[in-house]
């Protein structure tokens, strides 16, 4: 196992400011499927309930809450209905962060993890959003494996527990592997609910095998895909000899103006086979590269996404 | 074709260097990168591109060699023969004659403003406008042949010094008018030079300095008096080249010691002679430097010193072989010139000889003769064999010029008898003179062989028991004479050398100091001064002047009129700025540039977005 030295520079710590938490309480992420809950809360689901929000009519029947009849409708028909109200229920929101050493990776040597942070700062965002609209969240590292997780949390108190835990990423960076990953999480959940995937998705093995395994686990998937500048436009020239953060392999390259110009387009070209796959499959995509405020980010991008509303 | 610096050609030996540069193994920049899935993956497509890329490291390489070849042939200077044959061709003439050292009223000489002059004319050489150097001194000098390269004239001329001799400028011109009959295409010379003078038609002078009044010393002599060897006579001349009269005083020293202080007082354009005649010479231990100096400043101070050598006076030392010669022993004594030392025959040994400058045999005739000055009295290796002694012979043939007879008087001696000499033959070595004669019968006969030093015999036929010459005055002088002339000694006068004149030097001699090496053969001084002559394992001293009255007289000088300006953008067209005129090494090193500058382009540049 080759792991990348420390970086000197420690994860910067993640800061909200009033406002911007504030900004997220009005937003709420979406989820295309109805999920059972367990606690009630302010998400709709499939049980008929007690909250405000009608539902439908049926039959009056024996032993009804006589205060559930509509009795304008019986003035009218001159038969008993009930009024029926739909059961608001909490929802499973489950963040995996990709720690892996290509996330650690920065273009200058001992540079800040910029791929990390960012990945941080939109997990604890949109883990905020979460909390705050009284969903479960659940947060979990992963490289080569999944790392132990947070355990499902309620409540906007336990938003310091969620930031506490993204502090510390695991100590070694390993190299990535989505789909071992990706399967022992679906494997260790019984419960459905939302996944969103922050990682690069650099993994050599590809990323299709882990993200259709969590959609025939029924999970609403998205993808949140963290990348740095340099690698969608790299800046080397000349006679080089790369080495690759995650398995230590080097190779030879003379990076000539056309040979960057090619390496340029075949990324572009991966990152367009990557959404068209998400869009098939009903996987939400976006695309986060460090150099965008993570402010923006959450509000702009990931809503244009389709996450959040 | 010419190369003007083909030397330069050693640097294509860096060829093979280029390509084992490009033979050697890359060396990577290493960088980290987060995946190689997307560099694999365009390498990969990129390696049917191989060839391309192996085509373009050969153009890198051709590239590199052909900037390299463009330098070094830039450096070679090439020209074409008709730009060199068809263009200018100008000889700079410059003066390096003693009057040159003339300072002029801004404290410049004449000289420097002379070489500031030549070298504005140097500025525009080049393969079309060259120039050759020529200097007007003892005797004409080319200093260098044509050539284009300012950068040489320049430090030629910047090297070149003056000198303190006096010298002809006719034959300079002359050089300078052979050097440009060989030259096609437009010829001129130009001399730099104090004053205009009597010179071919189309010589262009260059004249810098004024008009300066100067006083000199030109004569300087000196010899010891005859009558008193420790004596010495000094005579010099000073003469004022100016319309002003001057007063200045002489002095006059001996090996930098005071002897005598004259006052001066000269007319206007006049001449004073000066005689010291009778200074007395230091010891055996002193150099013999005379130097009179002119205590006057003016324009040129080399010629208000004057030096000369005279050696000190230094015994003759002569070892005395006889049995008791009361005669001898009071003549020799009678010289205070001579040192002498009395042997007995019996116990005469030839190694004794090379101690003394002359042997005198009374009477004895060792066997072999030893190779040293000797004189032999009454028995002579030249006593003719069975010839009966000549009974009260007169003196018919006296030869009074030999040294000597000189100043001698026989008229009241009386000789009873005498022996008579063979005269020998004279032999590739040596040759033989009878100076004093009965009749026939040879009574003196001095002999010398042609060697460094020379060896000399003198042998004489009279028996001192047998004749009055012992009293008489004519004795003491004859011995005297005689044993000065064996030891070659003579007094008189010494006369310096002139700078710029040539001293042939004999074998085993040679100019020798300490700042310079050793000259042998002949020796050229070109500065005035005292300069160490080695002769024969002694030390004497060559003492070189100026004395040129043509050198002293500074009132010719004369400011040229020709503005100071190159002659060669005098008479061509203006060319400067135009690239046709450039010379070809600028195009090459521009061709270089430009390749350089391609090359960089093509596989060097940095992307900077």
């Amino acid at each position: 196992m080759w792991a990348l030295p420390a970086p000197t520079d420690a994860p910067a710590p993640l800061l909200f400011d009033s406002a911007f938490l504030a900004k997220l309480e009005q937003l709420h992420l979406l989820a295309k499927k109805l999920f059972r809950g367990e606690h009630r809360a302010e998400r709709r689901s499939r049980q008929i309930g007690s909250s405000l929000e009608f539902a439908d009519y049926r039959n009056y029947s024996w032993g009804d809450e006589p205060r559930t009849i509509d009795w304008a409708v019986y003035a009218r028909l001159d038969r008993l209905f009930v009024k029926l109200f739909e059961q608001e229920r909490d929802l499973d929101v489950h963040f995996l962060v990709d720690a892996s050493a290509s996330m650690r990776w920065s273009a200058t040597e001992k540079g800040p993890q910029r791929k990390l942070q960012q990945s941080c700062h939109i997990a604890a965002a949109l883990a905020y959003v979460a909390l705050a609209n009284l969903d479960r969240v659940n947060i979990a590292w992963f490289d080569e494996t999944l790392r132990e997780d947070t355990g499902l949390t309620r409540g906007k108190s336990q938003f310091h527990a969620v930031l506490d835990y993204l502090r510390r990423p695991p100590e070694v960076a390993v190299k990535t592997a989505l789909a071992p990953s990706l399967k022992a999480f679906s494997q260790r959940l019984k419960r459905r609910g939302l996944v969103f995937v922050l990682s690069d998705f650099l993994d050599p093995t590809g990323y299709e095998e882990g993200l259709n395994l969590l959609r025939h686990h029924h999970f609403e998937v998205h993808a949140v895909q963290v990348l740095d500048p340099a690698e969608l436009a790299p800046s080397l020239s000349g006679d080089l000899r790369l080495t690759e953060c995650e398995t230590g392999e080097a190779y030879e390259v003379t990076a000539t103006d056309a040979l960057v110009r090619d390496y340029r387009d075949a990324i572009a070209k991966w990152l367009e086979e990557l959404e068209q796959f998400c869009l098939r499959r009903g996987i939400g995509y976006a695309q986060a590269t460090t150099e965008v405020p993570f402010e923006d980010l959450v509000l702009r991008v990931l809503r244009d996404g389709v996450m959040l509303k | 074709m010419m190369w003007l610096q083909p030397w330069a050609a050693w640097f294509l030996a860096g060829l093979p260097l280029i390509v084992l540069l490009y033979l050697l193994k890359v060396r990577r920049r290493p960088a980290v990168v987060s995946t190689l899935i997307f560099w694999q993956k365009v390498v990969q497509e990129h390696r049917r591109r191989a060839l391309f890329q192996r085509l373009r490291s050969l153009l890198s390489l051709l590239l590199h060699l052909l900037i390299f070849a463009l330098i070094v042939a830039a450096l070679a200077r090439p020209t074409f023969d008709r730009f060199v044959h068809d263009g200018t061709s100008t000889v700079l003439v410059v003066d390096i004659r003693a009057r040159m050292n003339a300072v002029e009223p801004d404290g410049a000489t004449r000289f420097a403003k002379a070489i500031q002059a030549a070298l504005l004319q140097t500025r525009d050489a080049s393969a079309t406008r060259q120039f050759a150097l020529l200097t007007i001194g003892p005797e004409p000098a080319v200093l260098l042949p044509f050539t284009g390269n300012e950068r040489t004239l320049r430090e030629t001329l910047e090297k070149l010094q003056p000198t303190e001799a006096a010298g002809a400028a006719e034959p300079a011109f002359a050089l300078a008018n052979d050097l440009l009959a060989t030259r096609r295409g437009e010829r001129r010379t130009m001399v730099f030079t104090d004053r205009k003078e009597a010179a071919p038609e189309g010589i262009i002078f260059q004249t810098v300095g004024s008009a300066r009044d100067n006083a000199a010393i030109v004569r300087f002599a000196a010899r010891p008096l005859p009558a008193s060897p420790s004596t010495s006579e000094v005579f010099l001349e000073v003469r004022n080249f100016s319309d002003q009269p001057l007063k200045a005083n002489l002095e006059l020293r001996y090996d930098e010691k005071l002897l005598d202080v004259k006052p001066l007082a000269l007319e206007a354009n006049g001449k004073q002679t000066l005689v010291f005649p009778s200074l007395p010479r230091p010891g055996a231990n002193a150099r013999g430097q005379f130097t009179a100096t002119l205590d006057h400043a003016d324009a040129l101070a080399s010629d208000n010193i004057a030096r000369l050598w005279l050696p000190p006076p230094r015994p003759v030392r002569v070892l005395l072989i006889s049995s008791g010669n009361v005669f001898l022993e009071k003549a020799l004594s009678a010289d205070p010139a001579v040192s002498y030392e009395v042997l007995a025959p019996e116990v005469w040994n030839a190694a004794l000889a090379a101690k003394f400058d002359v042997v005198l045999f009374d009477a004895f005739v060792p066997a072999p003769l030893p190779p040293a000055n000797s004189f032999f009295l009454q028995r002579t290796p030249f006593n003719a064999e069975g010839a009966a002694a000549l009974e009260q012979p007169v003196l018919t043939g006296i030869d009074s010029t030999h040294p000597i007879l000189r100043l001698l008087d026989f008229n009241q001696t009386t000789i009873l008898r005498a022996f008579p000499l063979t005269l020998p033959p004279p032999t590739p070595e040596w040759t033989y003179a009878a100076p004093l004669r009965a009749f026939e019968q040879a009574l003196l006969v001095v002999g010398e062989r042609r060697s460094n030093p020379p060896q000399r015999i003198a042998a004489l036929g009279l028996d001192l028991t047998a004749t009055d010459l012992p009293l008489r005055v004519a004795f003491p002088l004859l011995i005297t004479n005689t044993v000065h002339w064996l030891a070659g000694t003579a007094n008189e006068a010494t006369a310096g050398l002139r700078a710029g004149e040539i001293l042939p030097l004999a074998e085993g001699e040679k100019i020798a100091s300490d700042q310079q090496p050793a000259i042998t053969g002949q020796f050229q001084p070109l500065r005035n001064g005292f300069y160490p002559l080695v002769r024969g394992g002694r030390s004497a001293w060559v003492a070189v002047n100026t004395f040129a009255e043509a050198e002293a007289d500074l009132r010719g000088a004369a400011v040229s009129a020709a503005p100071a300006v190159p002659v060669a953008a005098l008479k061509l067209p203006a060319v400067v700025g135009n690239l046709t005129t450039w010379p070809l090494w600028r195009y090459l090193a521009l061709g270089a540039l430009a390749l350089f500058t391609l090359e960089w382009s093509l596989f060097h540049r940095r992307r900077t977005e």
